[in-house]
């Protein structure tokens, strides 16, 4: 899992605020639950004591201790309710304490004396070796002529503890499972959030230079994300423009050249095989004419790619045997390379039908075996060789020269692009030939590839879909 | 023989003007759409020769008109743009021949005496240049009545230069006939192709046949040619 994600950081932020807050509103319910249910039995006790008082211990000049007692024990049946009564009289002698009650579950003997010198109504908590707690509410009472009483009130904690330990136990259970949906809702609902953002992204995957008049979808929600992909939009409009631009530069270029070359070239003609001249000016005519030549092969190969820019109809395709025009392409180019000392094997078995420009894809082997002829040094080899793979005619073109570094092979189907950046050798070609290869391949809906080592040679390898009836 | 030259880049048509009087034919030079298909109206010319983009009446425009007088003067179209559409379309507006710029002055040369139908299409099967003889039926080379070995290559390239002697071909003529326009930036395989051809030819006789012109291309020539 990526912890940086922004799916993450949002589904974690989400849950970790919302289980945060669940907490704190659990833990406030819980303890002011407690504190009231704890008020309202207190509340009631020390109603019981002020009754005890003012209405038994008022009368106890003329009924008597012992009738308090009576009464009290008629009155509350504190055995039978589980409730704990005792009434003291200031001095420490007690008058009456409730018995034990039915369930056995106090012993009202082990209650402390309550402690000296408390206000008048108080309220404490005694927990007993049964492990139970008892509440109790005491009450001073003075009245005139009368000794000073302390009246005791007290009941069970366990129907608090009860519920509040039942509630404890439904939060525990509850917040975890809160926690859960909450962050699985929190997954889907950024999940669904971002799904446009992973169309928008898939969408932009898919736009390359050759087509960028394609646009990505806009989600017309006014939001975020419609501005996200509008203004991508914008920006792929203006890549385009200027793709546009710099296309119409090489058309409108490789067109206006031409004239001035063909002055040029006639000119030079004229002079280089005008024999009333100097030897030495002719001699320089012609130095001149070859390059007026290099010039008109670097405009013929721009016009190739301007042409193949704009796309060319497919009525121009036929449907012919890749095999077969590697072949004889090879055998027309292998002089050339039995020329520098290299030898070209050729190996097409398998029929491989594709339907494509055959100008353009013969086009493809000269470059390509151009190429390799070029940058393998004598004595070296180059391997053709044309199979089907998965539903592909693939044409792959393998030396053993010199290669090419990694930090070029990105960069080699570029216009213009050279692996020496001093230009220096090789003047006869200006960097077009593999740019053309690509441009064809494009056209055609093939790819080209190529994986080479440094010092032991490169292959390429075309891919077309082959051709079925 | 009487050409019309209509083309409005003024240098361009001063060479082809040059070059063709320099041939001996008698030349007219147009430089706007309008006087070219005036003059193509009025007088009755062997071959036209028509750039494509004029002012006033394009070439095509031109093209079509003359071809609607039912007039047959051959017209060679110049142009700047070699799509394949475009050739159709004018080969189907009734233009006879196609040269894309830049070209050779040699290759309009041949193209235009292809279209007047004289000049370098020498149809005997036996040619001789100086002590060669080329027997174009059985396909036979023989220098000083010694045979000579040739591959196919090598023979379409000896066979091609010796159409027309002491006239220099370029590299992108020879590569456009005896390969075809896939190798057009290969120009070095015709140097490699001449070299073999040299070797077989010259080695070990005093006159060399095939020359070479710096920058323009080689010749096959005995020295007796012009």
């Amino acid at each position: 899992m990526n912890l940086r994600s922004i799916s993450f950081r949002l589904v974690a932020w989400h849950a970790g605020l919302l289980t945060g807050i669940f907490l704190l509103l659990c833990a406030s319910l819980y303890l002011d639950l407690r504190r009231f249910l704890e008020n309202d039995l207190r509340a009631s006790q020390l109603r019981r004591t002020r009754q005890i008082a003012n209405t038994l211990l008022v009368h106890v000049k003329d009924s008597g201790e012992a009738a308090v007692a009576r009464q009290t024990k008629d009155w509350y049946e504190p055995e039978a309710n589980d409730r704990f009564i005792r009434i003291t009289r200031a001095d420490g002698t007690q008058i009456y304490i409730s018995g034990a009650p039915k369930d056995g579950s106090f012993d009202p003997a082990e209650v402390p004396m309550l402690p000296q010198a408390q206000a008048a109504e108080f309220s404490r908590k005694v927990r007993l070796s049964g492990g139970n707690s008892l509440l109790i509410a005491a009450l001073h009472f003075k009245s005139a002529g009368n000794p000073e009483y302390i009246v005791e009130f007290g009941s069970l904690l366990d129907p608090v503890d009860t519920m509040l330990n039942h509630l404890f136990l439904q939060l525990a259970l509850g917040l975890p499972l809160a926690v859960i949906t909450i962050t699985a809702g929190g997954y889907l609902l950024v999940r669904r959030a971002l799904s446009p953002v992973e169309q928008i992204t898939r969408a932009a995957e898919r736009i390359t230079q050759y087509n960028l008049s394609e646009r990505l979808p806009v989600s017309h929600t006014r939001d975020e994300l419609e501005r996200l992909s509008v203004s991508l939009n914008r920006m792929i409009t203006r890549l385009d423009d200027a793709f546009q631009n710099s296309k119409r530069f090489v058309a409108d270029a490789s067109h206006d050249l031409r004239t001035p070359l063909t002055i040029l070239r006639g000119e030079l003609e004229i002079l280089a095989e005008d024999s009333r001249l100097p030897a030495e000016l002719r001699e320089r005519a012609g130095s001149m004419l070859e390059e007026v030549l290099h010039l008109g092969k670097i405009v013929e190969q721009l016009f190739t790619l301007s042409r193949l820019d704009a796309g060319e109809a497919p009525s121009e395709w036929t449907c012919f045997d890749l095999g077969e025009l590697a072949q004889t392409t090879a055998e027309q180019m292998s002089l050339l390379a039995e020329d520098k000392g290299i030898s070209i094997t050729c190996e097409a078995g398998q029929p491989t039908p594709v339907k494509a420009n055959e100008v353009r894809f013969k086009q493809v082997v000269v470059n390509l075996l151009d190429n390799a002829i070029k940058y393998t040094p004598a004595k070296g080899a180059i391997h053709l060789r044309v199979a089907t793979v998965n539903g592909h005619a693939c044409l792959e073109v393998k030396d053993n020269g010199i290669g090419i570094a990694p930090e070029n092979l990105p960069h080699i189907f570029e216009r213009f692009y050279r692996v020496d950046a001093t230009r220096s050798t090789n003047a006869e070609s200006a960097g077009l030939g593999l740019a053309i290869v690509k441009s064809i391949c494009t056209a055609h809906g093939a790819e080209v590839t190529v994986q080479s080592q440094l010092g032991a040679g490169s292959a390429f390898c075309v891919r077309v879909p082959l051709f079925k009836n | 023989m009487r050409i019309l030259i209509v083309e409005d880049e003024k240098k361009v048509a001063d060479i082809l003007a040059r070059g063709l009087k320099a041939e001996r034919f008698a030349v007219d030079v147009c430089h706007d759409g309008q006087s070219g298909w005036e003059s193509a109206n009025t007088y009755n010319y062997d071959v036209i020769i028509l750039d494509l983009m004029l002012p006033g009446l394009t070439g095509t425009e031109i093209l079509e008109r003359v071809r609607q007088k039912n007039s047959l003067v051959p017209i060679l179209m110049l142009t700047a743009r070699d799509g394949v559409a475009d050739k159709i379309k004018h080969f189907e507006s009734g233009a006879d021949d196609y040269l894309t710029k830049p070209f050779a002055f040699a290759e309009l040369l041949l193209r235009v005496k292809a279209l007047l139908r004289r000049g370098p299409l020498n149809r005997s099967s036996l040619m001789r240049i100086g002590d060669l003889e080329i027997d174009r039926l059985s396909q036979n080379v023989k220098r000083a009545g010694k045979k000579i070995d040739l591959t196919a290559k090598e023979y379409s390239l000896l066979e091609y230069l010796a159409t027309q002697p002491g006239r220099v071909f370029s590299r992108t003529m020879i590569i456009e006939h005896v390969w075809d326009q896939t190798f057009q930036g290969l120009t070095n395989i015709v140097d490699v192709y001449v070299r073999h051809l040299r070797e077989k030819l010259d080695d070990g006789h005093p006159v060399k046949l095939l020359c070479t012109v710096r920058g323009v291309g080689y010749s096959l020539s005995d020295g007796s040619q012009p």
